[in-house]
């Protein structure tokens, strides 16, 4: 089964439309949704979770639609969003006790072990974290009622590196329980690109790719050469280029380049912005 | 459900301590002053007034805060994220009452206890504890904390001034001597209060986050 489903989901605001976007995010897996600011990343997850209406297509979560008793479908999932949205003079041992009244699955021990290893402090105000704690807080959460699918808006952006990592290591011990799937949008995307096993791009609510990453990687290269050189090339196989005195850089698919050129490895971060650079 | 209003209560206790002074220091000033003073009227009424604030206070914190869209997040109904505020409001309204009726009884046992005069002014007591947040709250979960408060501090100065206009023409409105009156403005109250409760659960459902 799908942790994910989306078809066809536009919705349509003044001044931008999410169009017409599908993704499905297998279960045992971790997507990355990589785009700019205001591409329709937070849209996506807040169509998700029902936090808006969507104009049309449809959302499944576990199989199910997410319109329907969204309320129950959502003891399986954690979110932790860009902004954690905790009242700021509650402490987290409060917070424990909120949640504990909150999620049927509430697990206190784990929750507990998670602000020990995460040096989240039980009795300090939430108005006292750093950006970092604040984020830890919410992913000490989100991790705390045997949530199935994770969905993380954001979550690492205000940790430090070894923070991160840490961060990072535990959403990939978590998609190691083949049931679980983890849904998450960062601007850090070498982030990403170490834990997903999916990218998708989303470009002014546009989705320009969903694919797995290594598939990513084994597709496209990147090849410096000059201008000359790259007339010589068919422009179905250039994804995008950039041209500077000394040459040329371009994105191109692997399996159009004759032999013989030597194409270099791409990571997610060049082909995303070589891509964006192109749809606009 | 539980965990919304627990979060609530932990809102409440740490802002609105200043209410509870207010609220103490008001009930002991209708004790002490002559019932057909304005300060009396105005004591006796004024926490009820003050009751009905702390729901639009802890909704203006929960947007400031952006616990409105964490909680969107929870397994919580938005008709749930709604009762909560309004299980707080009764919560709030019914101390009010409680303890007002407890000052109001020792005051009147101390001079002459008219079980009329008691009932009236603890049915319009009830009466302005559920009405004034019946109001404004769909207001607030249609169009936010900000106007929600407007709208509040116009319901309360034309309340005000309605009293102020019938009672220069009447003396005090707040004595009746008919007790199936007094029943229905307790019961009034309760629809009103009820009635505005399912109306922002509607307002907030369609509401996006």
């Amino acid at each position: 089964m799908n942790a994910l489903e989306i078809k066809n989901l536009s919705k349509f605001y003044n001044g931008f439309t999410l169009d017409n976007l599908n993704l499905i995010l297998p279960q045992g897996c971790i997507m990355g949704l990589i785009g700019e600011n205001g591409a329709g990343k937070t849209t996506t997850i807040k169509l998700i979770l029902d936090m808006i209406n969507r104009d049309s297509g449809s959302i499944k979560i576990f199989g199910k639609d997410n319109k329907d008793n969204l309320k129950l479908t959502k003891e399986d999932i954690g979110v932790v969003l860009d902004e954690v949205g905790i009242s700021e003079c509650l402490t987290a041992k409060q917070v424990g006790k909120i949640m504990k009244y909150t999620f049927k699955n509430w697990d206190e021990q784990t929750f507990s072990e998670y602000l020990r290893k995460l040096s989240v402090p039980e009795n300090k105000k939430f108005k006292e974290f750093s950006r970092g704690m604040k984020m830890k807080l919410g992913i000490a959460i989100a991790l705390s009622h045997n949530a199935k699918l994770l969905i993380l808006d954001e979550a690492t952006s205000g940790l430090d590196p070894i923070v991160r990592d840490e961060v990072i290591d535990i959403f990939g011990e978590f998609t190691r329980d083949e049931n679980h799937a983890v849904l998450i949008s960062s601007h850090i995307v070498s982030d990403l690109e170490k834990i997903c096993d999916y990218i998708a791009f989303l470009h002014k609510g546009k989705l320009l790719l969903c694919e797995e990453k290594d598939k990513l990687k084994e597709q496209y290269g990147i090849i410096r050469c000059t201008c000359d050189d790259l007339r010589n090339i068919s422009p179905s196989a250039i994804i995008g280029k950039k041209e500077s005195p000394y040459g040329v850089e371009a994105i191109v698919k692997r399996d159009k380049i004759s032999t013989g050129m030597e194409i270099s490895m791409i990571d997610i971060e060049q082909l995303f912005i070589f891509m964006a650079k192109e749809a606009k | 459900m539980k965990g919304l209003i627990l979060k609530d209560l932990y809102l409440t206790l740490k802002y609105c301590r200043a209410f509870l002074v207010i609220v103490v220091v008001f009930i002991g000033v209708s004790f002490f002053n002559d019932d057909s003073t304005f300060l009396s009227t105005f004591s006796i009424f004024y926490p009820c007034i003050i009751a009905g604030m702390i729901p639009s206070t802890l909704y203006s914190y929960d947007e400031r805060e952006k616990w409105c869209t964490y909680s969107a997040t929870l397994p919580v109904s938005k008709a749930q994220f709604v009762s909560s505020k309004y299980i707080i409001g009764l919560f709030s309204a019914i101390t009010i009452i409680i303890f007002t009726a407890i000052v109001q009884a020792f005051k009147m046992l101390n001079t002459t206890f008219i079980p009329m005069d008691y009932l009236s002014i603890i049915a319009f007591i009830i009466a302005v504890c559920l009405v004034a947040p019946s109001v404004f709250m769909p207001f607030m979960f249609k169009f936010g904390a900000e106007k929600g408060r407007i709208i509040y501090y116009v319901v309360i100065g034309a309340a005000c001034a309605l009293f102020a206009i019938f009672s220069v023409n009447q003396g005090s409105i707040f004595i009746l001597d008919n007790i199936f009156v007094i029943s229905a403005i307790c019961i009034g109250a309760a629809v009103i209060y009820i009635s505005s409760w399912l109306l922002s659960i509607s307002f907030y459902k369609n509401r996006e986050i």
